[in-house]
């Protein structure tokens, strides 16, 4: 089965809004998701420099959905979803 | 030629101010380097006093472009006699180099410097003069070219005595102590930095002494003649985004170091000159985020946070950090010429209120940074705003 690609932001805004506290905790979890998500970072997706994007950073992809004012809570949702194929 | 110059120092044991004192200033133009290392009699805040208004007239002298000999004769013929000792309140070294290689040195009462040319000690001739109104006090003056890959080393009488009446060292360690441990440190370590062989010789000074504790306050200054090492800093996407092509193969095409401080300016890079940018696993971050790996670029991190906790390293002259900020501090400092590439396109973002830390702009990061390494670190700084 092919992996759920999980990429955070590193961009100054998204690493200050607290990206970087999600890519610990999602690393944290690798037990439960070991084999099935693949977690990297990017330099800066550039979404925070658009204007209707202010206030929403940490951005989190995962695939291809982004998630703004990302948290576990809603990253974890994301790929449970992408797991269970819905 | 590029003059790569420091001093390192450690007080005499128990006293709590350096009775030594160096100081050093480098030309506008940077055509020029003078520096002053003068030992003030005694030790502790007397000898601190005594030492700093000693060099700091001297070097004030020589920089009005009065001869550096004028200069140092003024200084020792006005020196005030101790009425204990009956000796001067403070010795002397100065130097003057010149970029083409043109180097003047007096010395009053200092161990006589080193010139060490291809690892071996280069004897020079010096002319004596005596001072007319003290005439136990000489001052000796020499006047050389020095060749790239040339080393000067001062010190204060510290490192030449230190460890005497040990066993080991019934006479001090000595010029010849002295002369025997720059060559082994400089046959291990050709290109070794001024900063990291001043700070080994006083190590090795304060090694032999009694229980390592400092009879003297010790000090080594070193000035070291070679090709300038140049670095090239690309920081922020430039204003005009018809140019991000044009500015990417400057950068592409700089023959130096080079590094990038920001992950849309990494983007930019990537994208123009399509070159991969790839992520560096186990690196220490502390609270930065990590740096970044792209071929041909020598340091890869994020911009603003990165070069804030940079400039406070600089500051707080905090060197061994080895997460991004203390990365690219060494690459500052690795560094003689330091170009600045700062793109004035501003990212909104940055200026959220909703952000928990305040972020500084970048051309006032910037600018600090250049100011601290223009003027404790010796570096010779330019900014280039795009």
């Amino acid at each position: 089965m092919e992996k759920v690609k999980v990429k955070i932001c590193e961009g100054t805004t998204c690493f200050v809004m607290g990206g970087q506290a999600v890519k610990s905790m999602i690393s944290t979890l690798t037990e439960k998701y070991k084999d099935k998500i693949e977690i990297s970072s990017v330099r800066c997706f550039g979404t925070c420099n658009k204007s209707d994007s202010f206030s929403k950073a940490p951005y989190v992809m995962v695939d291809d959905e982004q998630i703004s004012s990302a948290d576990l809570e809603k990253v974890i949702a994301v790929i449970e979803r992408k797991l269970n194929n819905e | 030629m590029f003059i790569d110059i420091d001093c390192a120092q450690i007080k005499k044991h128990g006293q709590n101010a350096y009775g030594d004192y160096f100081v050093s200033k480098r030309s506008d133009n940077q055509e020029r380097v003078l520096a002053v290392l003068s030992d003030g009699l005694g030790s502790g805040i007397k000898a601190n006093i005594l030492s700093c208004m000693t060099a700091t007239m001297l070097i004030r002298f020589i920089e009005e472009d009065i001869s550096i000999k004028k200069a140092a004769q003024i200084i020792m013929d006005s020196l005030p006699v101790c009425q204990i000792r009956k000796i001067s309140y403070a010795t002397f070294s100065a130097v003057d180099c010149r970029n083409d290689g043109n180097v003047w040195v007096v010395e009053e009462g200092n161990p006589s410097f080193v010139l060490m040319r291809d690892n071996e000690e280069m004897p020079l001739e010096g002319k004596e003069f005596t001072s007319p109104k003290f005439p136990d006090r000489h001052l000796m003056l020499y006047q050389f070219k020095a060749e790239v890959g040339d080393r000067l080393i001062f010190c204060s009488d510290g490192v030449t005595q230190a460890g005497i009446g040990t066993k080991d060292y019934p006479l001090g360690f000595q010029r010849k102590g002295l002369l025997k441990y720059l060559k082994e440190t400089l046959s291990i370590k050709r290109n070794i930095s001024s900063t990291e062989l001043s700070k080994k010789v006083i190590e090795k000074a304060l090694s032999v002494e009694e229980n390592e504790h400092a009879g003297d306050d010790i000090s080594c200054s070193v000035l070291y003649f070679r090709n300038p090492r140049k670095a090239l800093i690309f920081t922020g996407p430039p204003y005009n985004r018809g140019k991000d092509r044009e500015y990417c193969m400057s950068f592409s095409f700089f023959a130096g170091k080079k590094a990038i401080c920001g992950g849309t300016t990494a983007n930019m890079i990537s994208r123009e000159l399509k070159l991969e940018i790839t992520n560096v696993d186990e690196q220490e971050c502390g609270d930065l985020p990590p740096i970044a790996h792209m071929d041909g670029v020598d340091l890869v991190t994020e911009g603003i946070l990165t070069l804030t906790k940079a400039a406070e390293y600089l500051e707080q002259k905090e060197l061994n950090h080895k997460d991004a900020a203390g990365l690219l501090v060494n690459f500052l400092l690795e560094s003689d010429i330091i170009e600045f590439m700062v793109g004035a396109m501003i990212n909104q973002a940055h200026y959220d209120p909703a952000l928990p830390i305040e972020i500084e702009v970048r051309r006032t990061v910037i600018k600090k940074i250049k100011t601290l390494l223009e003027s404790e670190y010796f570096k010779q700084v330019s900014i280039n705003y795009i």
